[in-house]
């Protein structure tokens, strides 16, 4: 019994331990992980030690800096190079999510049908 | 004169396997599989002599290797490029047909025998008909060949230097081994769909093919997971980035048949003991082999760009034609046995055994399915709006980070579970104290290392996989009782165990960053002090490496930049890694000159221990070959 105290002790203080500390990308580096450096092969601007890249980088710092709203920074790097140096095109096309996880509902709920008594 | 020899044999390697085909002798056939694979290996051989004596005028060499590639080079770049690669296909697919003959033929009927010689008549005709890597060359291009010509005994040209192979494949001898391990496990996957095929053919359902299908998959899987660990190794070792997998669509496609092959090595189990999934095992046993012909199409065919991806002309609607008949055959072959699938009983336990398994299935099937998705989406987005879209770590990590830690909780079940419904009540009772001691643990960690709830959910679980099954190795009760197979999955998983912790701590806690500096200045990183020393060149045959030795804690390493001669591609830039148990520092070159040198330092996290752990999931080959099953 006394071990089961303990657990529920110990799951407490999991739950509140991330509140302890910050954890956070600043906006900066979410964003840099999320552009494609065009010139490297599927590497993020985050990642690539190319020049191009840090150009980009510095392009994107401004923008950060100057505090420009995602749909404004979408919209420079997307008329620019093209959707394809996005990397998560999910949170605009959201049938990107959705069509694997409807396709998986799916194909659970079948499964389950078939094999459960 | 090599070209005609090797075209020639090829030939008779198609004519060989046409009388097999034919054949329903015994011996003849015996003899005929050991004829296929002696042939194919002297391609294989013919092809290594041409690269070594360098034969330009054969038009693979002068494309793919150089009078100054090293011997080890020459000796990958036969499966540098397409042509070439499918040779060594060739060759595994022989090989595998005489394991096949030796091993898991457990029928007199030879319909087995028909649909594998079928299958590597489809894969020679390819070599004879398309595109062969002996093609003669009859046109020069500035550097390399032009065109060639299949026909033996031509006029041929031959040029001075050859173009030598892409730079990346000759920069690291980890080249030579990974590829033909994956080749390996890709091929394997041929023997669980002869297999199912031929049983279900013949309407022979009585026998277990299952058992058969399913010990047949081991080796290609533990081919498989060793060659996508090794593949992510050579990443992580050569390319400079600091990553190991990318997402990049070559990758999703080998990890598509691990996926059901995983699936399906568990799947079985469950038929083989309560005869449940009778049609799920059917359908796995056979997609396997299916989705490792439709990979090959998606990277082989040019309609995906990536890093991997060599296209060549004809290679797409071979591929296509083989994958659509293969599949009719495969769908033929099942529908025949529509009376045999209704006899699959249901599962009666819901928390029982069967379910665990099949929950498992239900992941790591939705996972292949995901990443399925996720790879063809591309295409089908560009087909319909004219634009291009990356589909890339962010989706996977969103859809697939959620299944690998649900199956990480399902494993810690794997020690012991009963047919019948599990009690969760004594179920606690017996794991409270592996479950506080893991807490206490992931307590302390996720302090230390600041995670997040993801993360720390992910430490939990493999915390107390880990701990769960090194008790069970520990005590070893039940060792002598037990199949090899038990303690060849709970190795398994304990390495799957170590490699989610290895990867969480990759995930949350690598930074990088970036350095001007110069000669015999000292870089303060993480907690350590880097002295730069003077960079010095040296020439090679194939290329210039600037080499830059950078000291810490008495040791040397030296980061480096790699100019190829013969390529216009950019430098390749090699790491200096100081090797940590908990992280490794990875110092690439940016930019060098005389005075000044600018430097990435990435600090990468648990990169050893994903290694050990995938190392050891390999290991569990160990207890199958102890206890001598196949």
């Amino acid at each position: 019994m006394k071990n089961r105290y303990t657990l529920g002790i110990l799951l407490i203080v999991l739950l509140l331990l991330p509140n302890l500390y910050e954890d956070a990308d600043s906006r900066f580096e979410s964003w840099s992980k999320n552009l494609l450096c065009p010139v490297c092969q599927g590497e993020t601007i985050f990642d690539s030690p190319s020049e191009y890249a840090d150009d980009m980088r510095s392009i994107l710092r401004e923008q950060i800096d100057k505090n420009l709203s995602d749909d404004e920074i979408y919209t420079y790097w997307v008329s620019r190079f093209g959707e394809r140096i996005i990397t998560n095109p999910q949170n605009r096309n959201f049938e990107i999510i959705l069509i694997p996880l409807i396709l998986s509902i799916f194909f659970i709920a079948i499964f389950i049908k078939k094999v459960l008594k | 004169m090599i070209s005609s020899i090797g075209l020639i044999i090829s030939w008779l390697c198609l004519l060989n396997l046409i009388i097999l085909l034919v054949s329903d002798d015994k011996f003849r056939i015996q003899l005929l599989i050991r004829l296929n694979l002696l042939l194919n290996f002297l391609l294989f051989c013919i092809l290594e002599i041409a690269l070594f004596i360098d034969d330009f005028s054969i038009s693979y060499v002068a494309n793919y290797s150089a009078k100054s590639t090293p011997p080890v080079y020459k000796f990958a770049s036969l499966w540098g490029s397409l042509d070439g690669s499918i040779l060594l296909w060739n060759l595994v697919l022989g090989a595998y047909f005489l394991i096949y003959i030796k091993y898991y033929k457990k029928t007199t009927n030879s319909a087995d025998i028909k649909i594998f010689t079928t299958i590597i008549i489809f894969f020679t005709s390819y070599t004879i008909f398309s595109s062969s890597p002996f093609a003669g060359c009859i046109e020069l291009a500035s550097v390399g060949c032009q065109s060639s010509s299949l026909l033996p005994f031509q006029d041929l040209v031959s040029s001075l230097e050859g173009r030598g192979p892409n730079p990346l494949l000759q920069n690291h001898p980890l080249m030579a081994i990974h590829p033909p391990i994956l080749y390996f496990g890709y091929i394997g996957l041929v023997l669980p769909f002869v297999i199912t095929t031929s049983y279900f053919f013949r309407k022979d359902t009585s026998s277990n093919w299952v058992q058969l299908a399913s010990n047949s998959t081991f080796y290609p899987w533990l081919f498989l997971t060793a060659g996508i660990t090794l593949g992510a190794a050579w990443s992580y070792e050569v390319l400079g980035w600091g990553g190991y997998w990318a997402w990049d669509p070559v990758e999703n496609v080998s990890f598509i048949p691990w996926l059901l092959a995983t699936a399906f090595l568990h799947s079985s189990k469950t038929q083989i003991n309560e005869s449940t999934l009778l049609n799920w095992n059917y359908f796995l046993g056979g997609l396997m082999f299916l989705s490792t012909i439709f990979g090959t199409f998606i990277t082989r065919s040019g309609v995906l760009i990536s890093v991997h991806a060599f296209s060549n002309g004809n290679i797409g609607v071979f591929l296509l034609s083989g994958l659509a008949f293969f599949t009719l055959f495969f769908v033929y072959s099942g529908s025949k046995n529509i009376k045999y699938f209704a006899t699959s009983k249901k599962i009666k336990y819901i928390f029982g055994k069967s379910s665990f398994f099949i929950a498992n299935n239900i992941l790591l099937f939705v996972s292949a399915l995901i990443v399925f998705i996720g790879t063809i989406y591309p295409i089908f987005y560009e087909t319909l709006y004219q634009r291009q879209l990356t589909i890339g770590r962010t989706f996977f990590d969103i859809l697939i980070g959620p299944i690998l830690i649900m199956l990480i909780f399902l494993m810690i079940f794997s020690t012991k579970i009963t047919v019948k419904n599990i009690n969760f009540n004594k179920w606690l009772q017996t794991n409270l104290k592996i479950i506080n001691s893991s807490l206490i643990l992931t307590i302390f960690f996720s302090y230390v290392y600041q995670l997040n709830y993801l993360s720390i959910l992910t430490l939990f679980g493999s915390t107390m996989l880990v701990i769960t099954i090194l008790l069970n190795l520990v005590q070893k009760k039940t060792l002598h009782k037990i199949k090899g197979s038990y303690w060849s999955g709970q190795i398994a998983h304990l390495g799957i165990g170590l490699f989610a912790v290895g990867l969480l701590l990759n995930v949350s806690q690598s930074y990088s960053d970036e350095f001007i500096t110069s000669e015999g200045s000292i870089i303060t990183f993480g907690n350590n002090n880097y002295m730069i020393e003077k960079s010095y060149e040296v020439r090679r045959d194939e290329k210039d490496v600037i080499n830059l030795p950078i000291k810490s804690n008495d040791k040397y390493k030296n980061a480096s930049l790699n100019i190829f001669r013969n390529s216009s591609q950019q430098a390749i830039s090699s790491p200096a890694i100081f090797r940590d148990l908990e992280s490794d520092t990875y110092v690439t070159i940016k930019f060098i000159d005389a005075n000044n040198y600018k430097l990435i330092f990435r600090k990468n996290y648990g990169i050893l221990i994903m290694w050990m752990g995938l190392a050891l999931s390999t290991l569990s080959v160990i207890p199958r070959i102890r206890a001598n099953e196949k």
